[in-house]
């Protein structure tokens, strides 16, 4: 039997690619759903063909990332059963409720999309604009939901009591150590508190501007080749709108939560920003971030015990990645989108074109994935996290531990050649999804014994 | 609200998830053993008429497959959220269940039904053929594991309970799993789920065809029609045979199941045991009409293998989705109040290795009141707090689920598009 702290390597490995896998898959749909809608009004309002096939495109795609996406929710959803089969008591006795709603969000996606797909040239157009419309709105709902449960991974919502059995010497028919419960039962509703809501809508705008990205970058690619119409008019809506999402998400969402963890979270804050000294220090540029001013003293990364302390990496996953590549992103594609809207800057932004193209994707990539691993990086090894005050060092950090005794299963043995069979199915599926999307979009191959038409 | 109520909200939620997760997906199961098929005839008489057939109705296997996923996602998130004691338990103790179903049959069944619907007429057909029933044998690993798991409800062979006064419950649990593997209900109620899949879409295909060929005399029709009637009646032979089998497994093993399906208590079971394991509902009325609705499908398809009787065949569409939901329904229910039997071989170990109490205690812990575990339930005490919540989720439950059967109306009442063959 592997050494168990193998497995829980392992199994935190196997759960990160899954879910990073169904985050670009999600985000993708989220991307292309919003773009076919968009196209398709569009369309309505001036009678631009062009906008039709391109909603037709976008539906098409969204579908194939929505078959393969809830394929993928499916896989992380019994993840949380086998691996972290504590998690579920958790879930039933704390947060079911964003689990429950999400039902319905659910079940608008999987009713609209098919009827969309389906019903081209059918029905009125209006009417068809809404049940595209229905679909999407079912999409962000459920991405809401979930956002909602990630965000209470991070940072537990007001009124929530984590209960330790172990502590108490019991458990439940020795399989549950933990459980979570609130203290009345409508205070379930918590757990869309304002902060929820700033990481809900920080993590929807950077779904958008992932997915929006690889379109740019796939579309650029075909401008420089071409040099189409469509081309141009899909680049005009999609490039500005990255650049105004990137916006709203440094200066006001990312400011937001980055205040919302040093309140609940110091320990992550100093995991974040590198701060790696042992008790209380000036950090000048952190200060003036969060305070306006230059003098705020902060808690440094090693004045918490090291069982409780989130890997070093996760300051590079932030700083590098989510920080940088964000600010990179956010000049880039503001720049290409005043020249593709104005005409300004040709003489700077015509080189950086065909950079861009890679470039685009790339970064909005590293800002996803930075953002992403930093966020579930940065707490742990708790979930549910809790600072309580102390008198004398810094704030205690408490929540649901990962590991054995926590949210890990007990009886789950993972060896390393069924992570990989397992981690090989999580990068093959979105491959193929991507193969799919492909097939979909390119032109129909010249030699076919039966082509028809469907 | 009061225990019951709370208890019967449970139930019949997660029953409802169940009544529509379970047709779907069978219609699915059904579809990936019978699309290949129709392309391998097809291909062996050189017939494009069943490759038109495959295609139209592959359109049917997506939006029957995302539908079901849903529900089954659904039912999941119900039984987590209603009976999170017991799905965490099932996930502990059955972790390689779940896991083998769904990284090898739902993460890498989906994509290929996407994958093999994109690619019809952009690959050999062979190769096409490969790939469906490949997709098929996949797919199969689902209801595979699943089922297993609906053996443990029915008789918990395998499982391990020991005292453990730390224990909230009063015991620790475990299980072997390659006992559980042994189970003897499991084996005739997989072979009767995936015959049962096949049946039941063949039956669905005939019927929507007979009702087209009615309609319109096109000769595409009649040959869904009577491959349909055909396979429908193979496999739905084989499905009464590993049917009747299952239900003398489950006599035997699972008396509170025999109790309610039957109507009486079993021949073996000691009157001084018949409290323990007397049911909550007496089913035999299901069971009854399952066999009435199975006599109409019956001649349904013993009429579509000669003519075309459109009324018969919407009899015999509504008979066998009814059969279907009756027969889930019956197995679902027939357990309560235990959500797992504790099975007499069970119960006998029990006894003899800590006494008569102790076997009570575990039973009582088993029963579906217990799990759901009110007090400590977070949905449940909402929904008790404020029960618009509810009222308002099943009003929803309700115009989705019209919504739903007026898609499906819109998606078997639609003509196909002209099809164009372009044979090289």
């Amino acid at each position: 039997m592997p050494d168990p702290s193998i497995q829980l390597d392992l199994a935190r490995l196997v759960t990160a690619v899954g879910v990073l896998a169904h985050v670009s898959l999600a985000s993708s749909f989220l991307g292309t759903i919003a773009l076919a809608v968009i196209g398709e009004y569009i369309w309505l309002r001036r009678q631009d063909k062009e906008w039709l096939d391109l909603a037709k495109k976008f539906n098409v795609v969204a579908t194939i990332f929505f078959g393969v996406g809830a394929a993928f929710g499916t896989l992380v959803e019994f993840g949380l059963v086998t691996i972290w089969s504590n998690f579920i008591a958790i879930i039933g006795t704390a947060i079911a409720l964003p689990f429950f709603l999400e039902l319905f969000a659910f079940l608008f996606e999987v009713i609209f999309l098919p009827l969309y797909t389906f019903t081209w040239n059918r029905i009125s157009k209006w009417a068809h604009w809404t049940i595209g419309l229905l679909a999407a709105i079912g999409g962000y709902y459920s991405a809401y939901n979930i956002l909602a449960v990630m965000s209470t991974l991070s940072v537990a919502p007001p009124g929530l009591t984590l209960v330790n059995l172990a502590e108490q010497g019991k458990n439940v028919a020795g399989a549950i150590n933990w459980l979570a419960a609130f203290q009345t039962p409508t205070d379930a509703w918590n757990i869309f508190w304002w902060g929820a809501n700033v990481f809900i809508f920080h993590g929807i705008l950077a779904a958008v501007i992932l997915s929006w990205s690889g379109v740019a970058g796939v579309v650029m690619y075909l401008y420089i080749k071409e040099k189409k119409s469509w081309q141009v008019k899909l680049l005009k809506v999609v490039v500005p709108t990255i650049a105004v999402l990137t916006a709203i998400q440094g200066l006001l969402l990312g400011h937001l939560q980055g205040e919302l963890v040093l309140e609940h979270d110091p320990l992550k804050l100093a995991a974040l920003e590198g701060m790696y000294w042992s008790g209380l220090r000036t950090d000048p540029l952190t200060s003036f971030v969060a305070y306006g001013d230059f003098n705020h003293q902060f808690w440094g990364y090693y004045s918490w015990p090291a069982d409780i302390r989130p890997p070093e990496f996760v300051s590079v996953f932030y700083l590098g990645f989510m920080v940088g590549a964000g600010i990179l992103l956010g000049i880039l594609t503001a720049g290409i989108g005043l020249y593709l809207l104005f005409g300004w800057f040709r003489r700077i932004v015509q080189p950086l074109l065909k950079p861009s193209v890679y470039l685009i994707p790339l970064l909005a990539a590293l800002a996803a994935v930075g953002g992403a691993v930093s966020t579930e990086s940065g707490r742990y090894p708790f979930i549910l996290v809790q600072s309580v005050p102390s008198a004398d060092g810094p704030p205690q950090i408490v929540g649901v531990p990962v590991y054995q005794g926590g949210l890990f299963n007990p009886t789950l043995q993972l060896d390393p050649l069924l992570a990989t069979l397992i981690i090989i199915v999580e990068i093959a599926m979105p491959a193929l999804a991507g193969y799919m999307v492909y097939l979909a979009l390119a032109k129909p191959p010249k030699l076919l014994k039966r082509l028809v038409e469907y | 609200m009061t225990m019951d109520a709370l208890t019967a909200i449970t139930v019949g939620l997660i029953a409802w998830a169940f009544a529509v997760h379970l047709p779907l997906v069978y219609t699915v199961l059904g579809l990936t053993w019978l699309l290949p098929t129709l392309e391998l005839i097809g291909l062996r008489k050189n017939d494009d008429r069943y490759f038109d057939i495959a295609k139209s109705l592959s359109r049917y296997l997506i939006f029957t497959y995302a539908i079901g996923g849903v529900f089954g996602t659904i039912v999941t998130v119900f039984l987590a959220g209603l009976l999170p004691v017991f799905t965490n338990a099932a996930g502990v103790l059955l972790w390689p269940v779940w896991g083998v179903a769904i990284v090898f049959g739902v993460a890498i069944s989906l994509p290929l039904i996407g994958f093999y619907y994109r690619s019809f007429g952009k690959m050999d057909d062979a190769k096409h053929i490969a790939l469906g029933y490949g997709l098929a044998v996949v797919t199969s690993v689902i209801p595979a594991m699943f089922r297993l798991v609906f053996a443990f409800i029915n008789y918990p062979m395998g499982v391990t309970a020991k005292p453990d006064p730390n224990s909230i419950v009063g015991f620790d649990l475990g299980v072997d799993l390659w006992q559980a593997l042994g189970n003897p209900t499991y084996p005739p109620l997989l072979i009767a789920t995936l015959a049962g899949a096949i049946a039941f879409t063949a039956v669905l295909i005939s019927a929507v065809y007979t009702w087209r060929y009615a309609k319109t005399k096109d000769e595409h029709y009649k040959i869904g029609r009577e491959f349909g009637a055909k396979v429908g009646l193979i496999f739905g032979v084989i499905y009464v045979l590993a049917s009747v089998w299952y239900l003398y497994e489950v006599y035997q093993y699972s008396p509170t199941m025999a109790w309610s399906i039957f109507g009486s208590p079993p021949s073996y079971l000691p009157a001084q045991l018949q409290p323990v394991y007397q049911p909550t509902l007496n089913l035999s009325w299901l069971f009854y009409l399952d066999v009435i609705l199975g006599v109409v499908v019956l001649a349904f398809l013993a009429t579509a293998l000669r003519s075309a009787n459109a009324g018969l065949a919407m009899a015999a569409f509504v008979a066998v989705i009814a059969l279907m939901d009756g027969a889930e329904i019956l197995n679902g229910l027939a357990h309560l109040p235990y959500a797992i039997v504790p099975s007499p071989p069970v119960a006998l170990a029990l006894i003899n290795a800590y006494g008569a109490n102790f076997a009570l205690q575990v039973a009582d812990t088993l029963k579906v009141s217990a799990l759901i575990t009110p007090q400590i339930n977070s949905l449940v005490q909402l929904i008790g707090a404020q029960p618009w919540l509810l009222s308002f989720s099943l009003a929803l439950f309700v115009i989705f689920n019209l919504i739903l059967l007026g898609g499906f109306y819109l998606v078997f009442s639609w003509r196909p598009r002209p099809q164009v063959s372009a044979q090289q």
